[in-house]
């Protein structure tokens, strides 16, 4: 008997959009799941995607994906390549593991939401695929980090990190609850596929991937590679969720993505940007953060959102601006507070660092130069006590991030202005004009609190340094130090020194 | 009819500032309390910064609440400032002639 065509059974098994007669649509897809506010329901019968996936192809490649992680995985575990990594790169994996691993689990919660409620047979369909995949690269992740606790306790935190109230894991789960658990999955769809997937993470792994080679870290390449694949197919659900909304509801459209497209950047600016710009070995530094942003994010999403008709975001200079500051003023705070991490933040500012950075970042000598010639002097002058907090960043009210982002005035100074509001009785401060203005659109939402609330609440005790390190589950074993300092700070041994802390001096 | 005390008379209450100081890169938490003078709050913020990131300059150091620069001997209380509002540090460096 001859097989049927694709176009002759896909129907059958996938569009199974029935009527029903027992129960209204509304109580099988109810709005504050389904979401399709303006969207006429008829209208969602148009959603398509291309990859047309059965379930037994879909089972064939996965098993062969995971195979082939884990052969390469099984083999490399048998030499010493671990051991010869760099620290920098080392600390950029163990940055992915903790902040990504348990990300991917919240995305499964997404998928399995988009399976359930998605108005449409094809889309639920997709999504029932997404989820597995999802679930495959919460293990993947998982296992593959937490292997080398062995050989450093610092990858613990690839199952911990997620767990814990560590200032950095409370702004990742305020993004992605924000992202995949709260909305509905019209929401979902544009902000996790679409912007987050498509525009994001999907060229991130590509760049990781190649930086993972580069780096000698062959598993890691293929683990983030066998991801990237699954990405690919998934992510596609954007697409044709955000043309039937754009038709309906442009207004949302644009909002929606505007809003998830901010979230991810404040989030990239935060990782990414050190690990490429600080963390990477000069030597194998292909492009800079802003470089690989404008080539491989912007020019990208820009395409995408013109070709649904839609506009750049409105807060598209500040952010254009950001790319020369926020990840740098991320950096210094990511080193300053580095007991914090569950990684060894590396300065990178060594004289032929620097240089790398003037020439990719005119002002960055003059924003950050003097900062880091300062923390220079205080380490070569044997006084690292200077070098390390005893109170806590001002963290936002939208991103959670430090308030690190200085600005131009007209007269050339840099400063980093209050960005506030005040709203129900109480002030918020905000580290962007941009998380100000999401935070007011939202303000009814349920925001999780910032570090600083939870301490001024008395949630964390004692109110002191050691306090604070406990509430976010650091243990000496694991907290962050440099793992180098002489490396930046020997090219300044011996100039004169002036202005630095009285301790040191004395 | 009871007589209102002022500000001068109150136990002195806790006051978390979002601080920046000069050219500092960050905001940071900073509690002082409506007791302190601004000369005291300046001091309690270039505590975390002077120094340490920004370079100590031999200048007195002024604190600019909505924009006003307010005297050193001034309390929080009597300047208005509130739990949670912003303040900047400056270094009050003479203009050059």
């Amino acid at each position: 008997m001859a097989l049927l065509k694709r176009e002759e059974w896909q129907g059958f098994v996938r569009d199974v959009d029935w009527s029903y007669s027992y129960v209204d649509d509304s109580a099988v897809f109810p709005e504050w799941h389904c979401g399709t506010g303006k969207v006429p329901r008829e209208a969602w019968s148009a959603w398509e995607e291309d990859y047309k996936v059965s379930y037994p192809e879909y089972v064939a490649t996965q098993r062969e994906k995971e195979a082939s992680a884990y052969a390469v995985k099984s083999a490399l575990q048998r030499s010493t390549t671990f051991d010869h990594l760099d620290e920098g790169w080392k600390s950029a994996t163990k940055m992915h593991f903790g902040g990504v691993a348990l990300v991917e689990y919240a995305a499964v919660l997404a998928e399995l939401k988009m399976a359930r409620f998605g108005l449409n047979g094809a889309w639920r369909n997709m999504a029932t695929f997404g989820q597995l995949d999802e679930l495959r690269h919460a293990q993947i992740t998982t296992f593959f980090g937490h292997e080398f606790i062995g050989k450093d306790a610092q990858y613990d935190w690839t199952q911990k990190a997620f767990h814990t109230n560590d200032w950095v894991l409370i702004s990742l789960r305020n993004l992605f609850d924000g992202m995949m658990i709260a909305p509905n999955v019209v929401d979902l769809a544009i902000e996790l596929p679409l912007t987050f997937e498509t525009g994001f993470t999907n060229l991130q792994f590509v760049a990781l991937a190649s930086d993972a080679l580069e780096s000698g870290d062959v598993n890691f390449a293929n683990m983030i590679s066998s991801i990237q694949t699954d990405e690919a197919r998934h992510s596609q659900q954007g697409g044709p969720t955000l043309e039937i909304l754009v038709e309906h509801d442009p207004v949302r459209a644009q909002w929606v993505i505007d809003k998830a497209f901010w979230g991810s950047a404040r989030a990239f600016a935060a990782l990414t940007g050190p690990a490429m710009d600080y963390y990477t070995p000069l030597e194998h530094r292909k492009q800079s953060y802003r470089e690989f942003m404008e080539e491989w994010i912007i020019d990208q999403f820009v395409h995408t959102i013109e070709e649904y008709g839609l506009k750049k975001p409105w807060y598209w200079d500040e952010f254009m601006r950001g790319l020369d500051i926020w990840h740098h003023g991320l950096q210094m705070g990511l080193w300053y507070w580095r007991p914090t991490l569950w990684w060894r933040p590396k300065a990178g500012v060594s004289k032929d660092e620097r240089a790398w950075l003037a020439e990719k970042y005119p002002n960055w000598e003059k924003v950050f130069g003097d900062k880091w010639d300062v923390l220079i002097d205080n380490v070569n002058a044997n006084n690292l006590e200077a070098t390390l907090p005893e109170t806590l960043p001002w963290l936002c009210s939208t991103c959670h991030l430090p308030a690190c982002n200085a600005t131009q005035s007209r007269d050339g100074t840099w400063r980093v202005r209050d960005w506030s509001l005040q709203y129900d009785g109480r002030t918020y401060h905000f580290c962007t004009n941009g998380c100000r203005q999401i935070f007011w659109k939202d303000r009814d939402n349920v925001n999780h609190q910032t570090l600083i609330d939870r301490f001024l609440a008395g949630q964390i005790q004692p109110m002191d340094v050691g306090g604070i390190l406990g509430y976010m589950g650091l243990t000496p074993d694991v907290m962050g130090d440099d793992p180098d300092y002489e490396a930046w700070t020997k090219d300044y041994v011996g100039r004169p020194v002036e202005g630095i802390s009285l301790a040191a001096q004395s | 009819m009871t007589q209102e005390l002022g500000a001068q008379d109150l136990a002195p209450q806790l006051v978390p500032l979002n601080a920046i100081f000069a050219t500092d890169f960050v905001q940071i938490l900073v509690p002082v309390t409506t007791a302190n003078t601004m000369q005291e709050v300046a001091a309690a913020v270039a505590h975390h910064v002077e120094g340490r990131r920004v370079r100590a300059q031999p200048f007195e150091k002024v604190v600019i609440h909505n924009g006003k620069r307010l005297p050193a001997d001034m309390t929080v209380a009597a300047a208005g400032i509130k739990p949670l509002d912003h303040i900047a540090v400056e270094y009050d460096i003479p203009e050059q002639s």
